[in-house]
């Protein structure tokens, strides 16, 4: 997903690469620039996440302030969705199709999404107050647009990651820039998930 | 012995069995040991594993619950939402429902977030109890294991995430492991079980199924053992094969199997063969004695009858019971008994009785005797029959022993309570006068002499039969039967020398033994002061009327007694071999006066009498050898009279040394024959050329036709054999008339000469041949 904010003039690219310690490229890891001053557009475009095949997709998901997100559910049974993170604590009891309304994520941080009837399922909403952010592919690889020249605070974050980095000051000017980071995650516990059967429930 | 053969048989019988059942026993204590031990080996490898798949199921068990309680939604969110009051209630009331002792929830971070167990909220540091279960839990997602918590008691835990979705917390529930666990599990596992902790501080026992004292000294012996060195444990008195299973660092489970226990059925099982053993050998031991007595019973009643045989009562039957072998064998026994009794009874009459008269014989006659008391008094008669040998001789045997029955029959009736009637051997009969005195033996022997006066009549032929006897007295003439058996022999002799009918042991013979001493040293004195002479007394060819032989008759002139008859030293000089010394000067001195005879012209055969003494001596043999060589006598030139007793001392010898003498060139004449035992038949085996008849038979030839029919035949026979005859004690012109007429040889006797001193030989030839010629 590519979010491309900014004015014409003055703006820069941002070339960012996460790894593991290991030197191994590190997925799903979210790089975030906050501007440390002035005014910044809001656009809440809707964001899906959607239940599929008895999985949260995508698994991390990054989003500014007071984004709804859209929890449609794919798979010809229910679900029960539910968040008990402080950041945004919600649930979405039993249900198919897709929710009546959509949940608005009105505080920055980080929020577990899981589901009560099948404990595999997880995904990531990570809340951020900027327009300005991307995720790293399976290649490592994130790359930020279109931001307009000026001072922000450059974050790093990771579902499970060890510890949390601190931010740093970062200026951003026309020319194209790229950063990298290192993050040391815990590898991602395979909860069992049991073989679809033929009536797919 | 027997008694002996009795405990033998028990023994035998009685150590086979025990040693069986010692073996037997042996055998079964020892396969029952090996049994015990592989047992409990056994019992001990399946009771581990049953122990540790129980305490996985457990585990297993509470992971599944733990897991349950992790995945309730109310409950995540409570812990999701920090809400302590709502957790404690929901572990509270879980651990109810499930049975678990202690559950807690921990922070991801290492901290409790709540416990069943405190009831006051605990401090957001209180880290947990078992960081090393979180650890292990947070690399393998779960994790379990025993473990002693604050409370000092050991629960087995298992510790689970609690994910919303991603990991909140951990819940752990634990179970306590307490007595009652142990003794669960002793149920299921069969085994003794005993939770032992091992500190710093020593061993303690935290869970046991033991209970009581054995507990206490279950803790007490725990402190002895290590860990890691399993094996037998004495608990008090009981010995526990032990195995460990570890739980955890510093805990372990130890799992025990008591040997008693595991013995107690083959306790059981010896015990009863122990029983049965005793029983078997005591029932055993009863059966043998009883059997051993049944065998041994019946040969002690034959030994008793063996010792009754052996003491020589052949009375009392042996007793005859079983049909068995050994009734075989005292039956065997009793018939042996009855052909010993009849053995010995005929024994018993062969030993005592004269098979030819059915009189007593010697032996039971010096019984008898012996019988007598130290103090009797009486007198032993011994009659000998006169001129037996020539009834012998010239009738034959058969008769001679009907005779000498005969005879035995009528002195069988002089047979009374005091007087015992025996033959002593051959014409010998003995008498034994109890009581007796000197003229109570005279009248008994007048008696005796009457009842042979009347002939005794055999196949029509009267034969008169004369005795001498002799009598010894006793304790007077001797005291043992012996002595007073040879006195009264030598009396007898002497007896029929004086031709009398009777003589008495105290005249006849036996000096006093000094006086017979002196004697023989006198002998020795007299033969070197040429005492000793010779007398000749001729012999008188009755067919040429020519006087052609003479006997050597020795005197002794002893300076104080005057002349002593030969009677009275030639038996002394006999038994002391004193007539080896004296036979040869007789020899020399004959031979010497044969030659002097021949110088005047005279040729007479001289005769010497040998006794049996120098008939044995193989040295005569040479003297006799040397006197013939130095002289040159020519064959038949001397004669040596021998008397039948001294042939009979030892026949075979004299028989050798006779035919070495009449090979010698010497002629051989039997003396006073018909005194002695000799037939004519064996004479005849002799080398002899000469027979004298004794004098007791001539004398009464012209009066008895019985001795003139004895005399006649032994002169036939005589001639028959080639022997020359002679006539002996030819006293009258009637007798040596007889003798002429019946064509006897030779005569001698004092009817032609009485013995004369060599020198008067020659004048007493020249007067015997005149009168010859004149009465011619
Ligand atoms: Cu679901």
């Amino acid at each position: 997903m590519l979010l491309v904010v900014g004015g014409r003039v003055c703006a820069g690219d941002i070339e960012a690469t996460v790894t593991a310690p290991s030197g191994e490229p590190l997925a799903d890891a979210a790089v975030v620039l906050e501007p440390v001053s002035g005014s910044m557009p809001e656009r809440h475009s809707t964001v899906t996440i959607a239940q599929r095949d008895r999985e949260l997709v995508p698994y991390v998901t990054v989003v500014q302030t007071n984004t709804p997100i859209e929890f449609p559910n794919q798979d010809p049974f229910k679900h029960h969705l539910y968040s008990f993170s402080p950041t945004k604590t919600f649930e979405i009891k039993l249900y198919a199709g897709k929710p009546a309304k959509p949940v608005v994520f009105d505080k920055p941080g980080e929020v577990a999404l899981g589901c009560n009837i099948h404990d595999w399922m997880e995904a990531y909403v990570y809340v951020v107050d900027s327009p300005y952010f991307a995720k790293t592919d399976a290649n490592g690889h994130a790359r930020i647009t279109d931001v307009p020249a000026g001072s922000y605070r450059l974050k790093w974050w990771h579902p499970r990651q060890k510890r949390a980095v601190s931010a740093r000051a970062i200026e951003i000017g026309a020319a194209p820039m790229s950063v990298t980071q290192v993050l040391d995650v815990k590898p991602r516990v395979i909860k069992p998930k049991p073989p679809a059967d033929k009536e797919k429930y | 012995m027997f008694r002996s053969l009795q405990r033998r048989i028990v023994v035998v019988f009685v150590g086979l069995l025990v040693l069986v059942m010692a073996l037997m026993l042996a055998l079964v204590t020892r396969s029952n040991a090996r049994i015990v031990s592989t047992e409990i080996q056994r019992e001990l490898t399946a009771g581990m594993q049953v122990f540790t798949q129980l305490i996985e199921q457990n585990q297993r068990q509470l992971e599944t619950a733990a897991t349950v309680l992790a995945a309730d939604f109310a409950f995540r969110e409570a812990i999701a939402t920090q809400d302590r009051p709502t957790i404690r209630s929901v572990i509270r009331n879980h651990g109810l429902r499930i049975g678990a002792q202690a559950m807690m929830v921990i922070h991801p971070d290492g901290y409790l977030i709540a416990s069943s167990q405190d009831s006051n909220e605990p401090s957001g540091s209180a880290l947990s109890p078992f960081a090393d279960l979180l650890s292990a839990a947070e690399t393998a997602g779960k994790s379990s294991g025993f473990r002693q918590m604050r409370d000092g008691r050991l629960y087995q835990i298992v510790l689970v995430p609690i994910y919303a979705p991603k990991l909140i917390a951990w819940v752990a529930i634990g179970f306590v492991v307490d007595d009652r666990w142990a003794h669960d599990l002793s149920e299921v596992t069969g085994l003794v079980v005993s939770v032992v902790h091992r500190g710093g501080t020593g061993a303690g026992i935290l869970a046991s199924s033991l209970r009581d004292a054995k507990r206490t000294e279950l803790s007490a012996a725990v402190k002895e053992i290590s860990s890691d060195m399993p094996g037998e444990l004495h608990i008090g008195n009981e010995h526990y094969q032990t195995v460990h299973v570890p739980l955890g660092k510093e805990t372990f489970v130890a799992l025990q199997r008591s040997v008693e226990q595991a013995e107690a059925p083959f306790q059981t099982l010896q015990t009863a063969l122990w029983v049965i053993v005793l029983a078997g050998v005591v029932v055993f031991a009863i059966g043998s004695i009883m059997l051993a007595r049944q065998i041994v019973r019946p040969v002690n009643e034959l030994a008793g009858a063996a010792r009754r045989i052996e003491a020589g009562d052949y009375a009392e039957p042996v007793p005859l019971k079983s049909s068995d072998e050994i009734g075989q064998l005292a039956a065997s026994f009793d018939l042996m008994r009855e052909r010993v009794a009849n053995r010995e009874q005929k024994i018993l009459k062969l030993a005592y009785e004269d098979s030819l008269t059915g009189l007593p014989n010697r032996t039971r006659f010096i019984e008898e005797f012996n019988r007598l008391s130290d103090s009797s008094h009486g007198a032993v008669v011994v009659m000998n029959l006169d001129r037996f040998a020539p009834i012998n001789s010239a009738l034959g045997h058969p008769v001679g022993d009907r005779l000498l029955a005969e005879i035995g029959l009528r002195l069988g009736s002089f047979q009374s309570g005091s007087n015992l009637v025996g033959r002593l051997w051959g014409d010998e009969f003995v008498f034994l006068l109890r009581d007796a005195d000197r003229a109570a033996a005279t009248r008994f022997a007048e008696s005796l002499a009457g009842a042979l006066r009347d002939p005794f009549v055999l196949d029509g032929q009267r034969l008169d039969v004369g005795a001498s006897l002799g009598v010894a007295l006793y304790p007077g003439d001797g005291r043992d039967a012996a002595t007073l058996l040879r006195r009264a022999e030598l009396a007898m002799y002497a007896a029929k020398q004086l031709h009398s009918s009777v003589a008495f042991a105290a005249e006849a013979g036996d000096e006093p033994p000094h006086e017979q001493l002196s004697l023989i040293g006198e002998m020795r004195e007299a033969m070197a002061r040429q005492e000793f002479l010779l007398y000749y007394q001729p012999k008188l060819d009755l067919a040429s009327g020519q006087v052609t032989a003479v006997e050597a008759l020795i005197r002794w002139r002893h300076p104080q007694r005057g002349m002593v008859p030969p009677g009275r030293f030639i038996p002394f000089a006999e038994k002391t071999g004193f007539i080896r010394e004296l036979t040869p000067w007789v020899l020399e001195t004959v031979v010497a006066q044969l030659a002097r005879w021949r110088e005047v012209g005279i040729n007479l055969v001289p005769a010497v009498n040998l006794s049996a003494l120098d008939l044995l001596n193989p040295r005569l043999i040479d003297h006799m050898r040397r006197l013939i060589g130095s002289h040159s006598l020519a064959g038949g030139a001397l004669c040596l009279e021998i008397t039948e007793s001294a042939l009979m001392e030892d026949p075979e010898l004299a028989l050798a040394h006779l035919n070495e003498l009449a090979a010698l060139g010497l002629k051989l004449s039997i003396d006073d024959y018909g005194v002695g035992q000799a037939s004519l038949a064996y004479l005849q085996t002799l080398p002899v050329h000469e027979l004298k008849i004794d004098g007791s038979f001539i004398r009464a030839v012209a009066t008895t036709p019985k001795n003139a029919a004895i005399v006649r035949s032994t002169i036939g026979m005589c001639h028959a054999l080639g022997l020359t005859v002679v006539g002996e004690c030819a006293e009258t012109a009637d007798e040596i008339a007889w003798l002429v007429a019946n064509k006897c040889d030779l005569a001698q006797g004092y009817g032609i000469a009485k013995p004369l001193p060599a020198e008067e030989i020659p004048g007493w030839l020249a007067g015997y041949g005149a009168r010859q010629r004149h009465q011619a």
